[in-house]
């Protein structure tokens, strides 16, 4: 099968004059269809950057993302914008949920954004496997930080993307809530055949993945496949200790 | 995607609503603002419309003329009275309009002039065109012939009231006016005045005054100056709101809202409150006008009803609110990014160059290059001239406001106190935006330095001779007698100066003035009695209606410019929170923070503002230097106008001081 | 200056953060706080910097008590006797490096002149020589955070609070961030209190104290 997203030669550089960080110097890689994708590495190591570079939420600075087919680089501002409404889907540590909107609201947002309606039985079975149906009419302030954190899931799952992304979904939960989330989107990928990409630096997380890359300082450091929490957190220790993976 | 920006709106929660709040009160003041102006050109236009028939055109040549009308204004008890004679046709040929008194004697037989009869002939207010002899008053005026002894005033009119004006021939409700019925050929045709007599073929066709059309050009300069600072307001407001709403516009963008889909969520909230504000600033002038009617203006107050502009004209009002406030927003957002990471402001280099000074250069050659050409041309090109030099002096004002802001920047940036420093810098930073919100007060200081002196050359002619009658035919003789007949006592002496004939009489006792011209009236047939402060009192009105005027401007502006600072003030503070907030932390006290702030907006503010005041100063210059009377009465109440809109500006700025200490809290959560 | 904090304790609302924390510091000597996320670490560095009061406990400064001071007078301690630096943001945009380091000097009433002087001398120390007239916007991540620990010190402060100072650096210009800073510290005297999540940075400094759900788990050095 072919790649859901592949990198090329990634470089991404922050700041002006000669003062310029290069928070990706040279990625390439692939984002297997169909699989949980974790992206790990220490702060600073270009991870998140590289999400966004893989989402088209920021531009490279030299290099391709490829989505499926589509290079995001030859797109215009409107047509990434279209790209991420229509295949992409996001979970992200702030639960991103407008307080405005009920539950309900919030998972339909995307597709009022796009002037579409939802499909009926793909939602309803949706929020029965989030086990979130109960919880529609409420508003998020009224919802525990998990039950945001799953309806975010419903939302992004909704719309079938092709890649969802996710940005440490479980850093403003607490352990439980964290791995019943892990457990859904692994579900969601096993079940319901998505390909999920998360960004993550809590070694557990990770290993509900099906594999683990590893940056660091910008380059790719090695990758570890069927993780678990000793092995990754191994493969951490050595990266911090300069050792390639 | 408006009803769920509308949403996004109505749960914003109370911070939220604050901001609304102050930008709502800003633009609902600056609507109820707005209404007054344009009920003021409503108001002139009804005024005209029931008056206009005064001031008639003249018949075209071939047209019958049903009468010949002569417009005075008379003085009693120290009041105008407009006089309105209506002369018969009579037997003389109808022929063109002619100016001044030169009428042609009523020789020759013509060929008799059917006079078309029904009430489209009379005059507004009137049931029928007064018959001569006919005495026509308004109510204002029958109350002052019944307190006033007969010989102070009746005894100048052929006879009794016939009947009252109605409101429909009136200025406004308290104006003295009289209609006289005059059988053809009296000597009002004839007698010497500056107003004309003109043959009229109907009183449904008008000319405009040349002083009206001066008031409705005021007004909407006005207008104008007034919504200079509302843009400025409303496109603060829309950063404001797409900084604080920062978090759930990125959200959007990352769900795949469009960039026009988040410019419209951004934009909705500030368009929504704009128009409901200007809905608000209309109806509450609908509800304050029967107070606004009493502002004198032109000469006296107005009906309630004609301060009202009118329901078409209100919506289309509202409407252009609502557009602006749209235009303005967008203009706001073009400064901040929205990307689905986050909102960030634009970095864009905002220099401002110091070749804005060769405009300033510039308008200066054009005042000198117009003060001499003053000196040369002849009246109507003056006009052009004086408008070129205004506008020339204006454009420097606004032009040079940035380069002011980063030089006192400098300034400031060198001193030794800390909020000096801090407010130095962000001036110098970018001068262009923190001008903005000050441009409608530098303006409107422009205009009051430019009008301040010629007001005050107002009050200088107010303060002609207003003791001595000059009675135009007659001698010396003839007036001691009829005064000595009536007990006055008065200097009498022959006419002196530029008038070549006839009378100046100097009653002992000011009060029995009235009397005196009442008895003195029949020397002169057809004219009136007048000091030489009554007969230039139209200048007066004008130039005090002008002082009046500038002064509701500058307040207005003020107003609006102070909710302006503020909207803009608290933007800055969202922009900077979390820069404010980790300086707090570190031990800076809150009240540094706060002094550069108030030092930021205080110090620009008077320096544009003096330089402002000078160069509408210079602008005046020509016309004050030939009087060099100053009033100090008007440049107290200038004066005191400047120092209150100066305090409200800086309180305005002082007012998100509870957004300042709340937003760098120590207990905040870290999620800024 | 001996810094100490005894049973500090805060809550927000009905959950409790930091539950009877024990922790001391003294001139010279380098202490890491870590833990992971929502741990009580940073509650703790504000507790101890005097920016939060304690529900319970006490913070002593030598033999000053700080956490029982009015607002006024923490935020005088905090200016004169803490420096911060903070994970991004603290610089003003609008000034450039020389003078966000003499703010705090000119803050105590110090002249400009010799607060720009004073600010100046530090440049050198960290690197940064030559970029005295930059303004934030024109630095690197890494050169931003070396003006702000220069700001941090031109005042001697007996304390430096450190919250994150590598968070939004990379892992080499981290490390020398940080070995500035603690180096700058011991030979200073000044007692320095680092927050972090990062295992690399807290292996830079002489203690190691572990947060975990607003309890300290006594003062392992991590492996």
């Amino acid at each position: 099968m072919s790649p859901a997203a592949t990198a090329v030669d990634l470089v991404r550089t922050y700041g002006r004059w000669d003062a310029a960080v290069r928070a990706l110097d040279g990625v390439s890689l692939e984002i297997p269809t169909g699989r949980f994708t974790a992206i790990m590495g220490p702060s600073g190591s270009g991870k998140s950057t590289l999400l966004h570079l893989l989402a088209g939420l920021d531009v490279p600075t030299s290099g391709r993302v490829l989505l499926g087919d589509t290079d995001l680089g030859a797109l215009p501002d409107a047509a990434l914008t279209r790209v991420r409404r229509d295949r992409l889907g996001f979970v992200f540590q702030a639960f991103n949920l407008l307080p405005q909107l009920t539950a309900a609201q919030n998972i339909d947002l995307p597709a009022r954004l796009a002037g579409r309606r939802p499909d009926p039985a793909w939602r309803t079975a949706l929020v029965g496997l989030l086990g979130i149906a109960d919880r529609l009419e409420h508003r998020p302030s009224q919802l525990s930080g998990g039950q945001q954190q799953r309806v975010a899931v419903a939302r992004a799952l909704l719309g079938r993307p092709e890649i969802v992304f996710a940005d440490e979904p479980t850093g403003n939960l607490d352990t439980t809530s964290g791995h019943e989330l892990l457990g859904l989107l692994t579900r969601s990928v096993h079940e319901l055949g998505r390909t999920v990409v998360m960004v993550t630096h809590d070694a557990v997380a990770a290993s509900f993945a099906d594999q683990v890359l590893l940056l660091r300082d910008g380059r790719p450091a090695g990758s570890l496949v069927d993780p678990t929490p000793d092995t990754v957190l191994a493969a951490l220790r050595d990266l911090t200790a300069g050792v390639p993976a | 995607m408006t009803s769920l920006s509308l949403r996004l709106l109505r749960l914003g929660g109370p911070r939220a609503w604050t901001t609304a709040g102050l930008v709502g009160a800003g633009v609902a003041v600056a609507s109820a603002l707005l209404a007054v102006a344009l009920g003021a050109l409503h108001g002139l236009d009804s005024r005209e419309a029931r008056t206009g028939w005064r001031t008639p055109a003249a018949a075209a040549p071939g047209e019958p003329v049903i009468a010949q009308v002569r417009t005075r204004v008379d003085h009693a008890a120290g009041k105008p009275i407009t006089q309105v004679d209506v002369v018969a046709p009579g037997p003389a040929a109808p022929g063109p309009a002619t100016p001044g008194p030169a009428v042609p004697g009523a020789t020759g037989p013509g060929p008799a002039t059917p006079v078309p009869s029904g009430g489209t002939t009379a005059p507004p207010g009137l049931p029928r065109l007064p018959a001569p002899g006919e005495l026509w008053v308004s109510p204002a005026l029958a109350a002052l012939l019944r307190e006033l002894a007969p010989d102070a005033l009746a005894n100048r009119y052929p006879g009794p009231p016939t009947g009252l004006i109605g409101d429909a021939g009136l200025r406004f409700p308290d104006e003295l006016v009289v209609v006289i019925g005059r059988p053809a050929g009296d000597p009002v045709l004839t007698a010497p005045g500056d107003s004309r007599v003109v043959p009229v073929a109907s009183f449904a066709r008008t000319t405009v005054p040349a002083e009206d059309e001066g008031y409705r050009q005021l007004t909407i300069v006005a207008v104008a100056l007034v919504a200079f600072p509302i843009a400025g307001l409303l496109g603060a407001s829309a950063r404001l709101t797409a900084t604080r709403r920062g978090e759930r516009l990125a959200t959007l963008r990352l769900l795949g809202a469009s960039t026009r889909q988040i410019t419209v969520v951004a934009v909705a909230e500030t368009t929504v409150i704009a128009t409901a504000a200007a809905i608000t600033g209309f109806l509450l002038e609908a509800l304050v006008s029967p107070l606004v009617a009493r502002i004198p203006l032109a000469g006296g107050g107005w009906f309630a009803a004609d301060v009202r502009p009118s329901v078409l004209v209100s919506v289309g009002a509202v409407v252009a609110v609502g557009l602006l406030a749209t235009a303005s927003a967008v203009g706001g957002l073009r400064r901040v990014v929205v990307s689905p990471l986050g909102v960030a402001r634009r970095q864009q280099a905002r220099g401002v160059r110091l070749v804005r000074l060769l405009g300033v250069v510039a308008a200066l050659v054009v005042f000198a290059i117009g003060n001499s050409a003053l000196r040369v041309v002849d009246v109507e090109a003056a006009g052009l001239v004086m408008a070129a030099v205004v506008l020339a002096l204006f454009g420097a004002v606004v032009l040079v406001g940035p380069l002011v802001v980063r030089g006192v920047g400098g300034w400031l940036g060198r001193r030794e106190s800390v909020p000096a420093l801090l407010a130095g810098r962000r001036l110098q930073d970018d001068p262009r935006a923190a001008f903005r919100p000050l441009a409608g007060v530098t303006l409107a200081i422009f205009v009051a330095g430019f009008l301040a002196p010629l007001s005050a050359t107002a009050w200088g002619a107010t303060q002609r001779d207003d003791h001595t009658l000059h009675v135009r035919a007659g001698t010396p003789d003839q007036a001691t007698t009829l005064l000595a007949r009536a007990g006055i006592g008065a200097d009498v002496r022959p006419a002196a100066g530029e008038r070549s004939s006839g009378v100046d009489v100097r009653p002992v006792d000011p009060a029995e003035l009235d009397r005196a011209r009442t008895l003195l009236a029949p020397l002169a047939p057809g004219t009136l009695v007048q000091t030489d402060a009554e007969a230039s009192g139209q200048n007066a009105v004008l130039l005090d209606d002008l002082r009046r005027g500038v002064l509701v401007v500058l307040v207005a502006t003020f107003l609006v410019a102070a909710t302006a600072t503020g909207t803009a003030a608290a933007a800055r503070v969202l922009d900077h929170r979390h820069t404010l907030r980790l300086l707090r932390l570190a031990g800076t006290p809150v009240r540094v923070l706060e002094q550069a702030r108030m030092r930021e907006t205080a110090a620009p503010l008077l320096v544009n503002g003096a330089i402002a005041l000078a160069f509408g100063l210079l602008c005046a210059s020509p016309f004050t230097a030939a009087t060099g009377v100053l009033a100090p009465s008007g440049l107290i109440v200038l004066g005191s106008v400047l120092l209150a809109g100066t305090a409200a500006v800086l309180a305005a700025t002082a007012a998100s001081r509870p957004l300042l200490r709340s937003l760098t809290r120590e207990d905040q959560e870290r999620s800024l | 200056m001996m810094l100490r904090g005894t049973g500090v304790t805060k809550r927000f609302g009905p959950t409790t953060v930091l539950s009877d924390v024990d922790v001391e510091v003294a001139p010279g000597e380098t202490l890491a706080v870590t833990g992971p996320s929502g741990s009580g670490k940073s509650t703790l560095l504000h507790c101890l910097a005097g920016i939060l009061v304690p529900d319970d406990g006490e913070v002593w400064l030598g033999a000053e008590r700080i956490d029982r001071l009015s607002d006024a007078r923490r935020t005088d301690v905090r200016r004169q006797r803490f420096g911060f630096v903070f994970q991004f943001g603290q610089l003003l945009p609008e000034l450039p490096a020389i003078e966000n380091v003499a703010l705090p000097l000119m803050l105590g009433g110090m002249r400009r002149r010799q607060a720009l002087e004073r600010a100046a001398s530090w440049f050198p120390a960290l690197g940064i020589d030559g970029f005295q007239t930059r303004r934030p916007g024109q630095l690197s991540g890494g050169q931003e955070q070396r003006v702000a620990i220069a700001r941090a010190l031109v005042t001697a402060p007996a304390v430096v609070f450190a919250d994150e100072p590598t968070g939004a650096l990379d892992s080499d210009t981290g490390a020398h961030v940080m070995d500035l800073l603690c180096g700058l510290a011991v030979r200073t005297g000044t007692a320095l209190v680092v927050v972090t999540h990062d295992p690399e940075v807290a292996a830079r400094c002489h203690r190691t104290v572990v947060l975990r759900d607003g309890v300290l788990r006594d003062g392992c050095v991590p492996a």
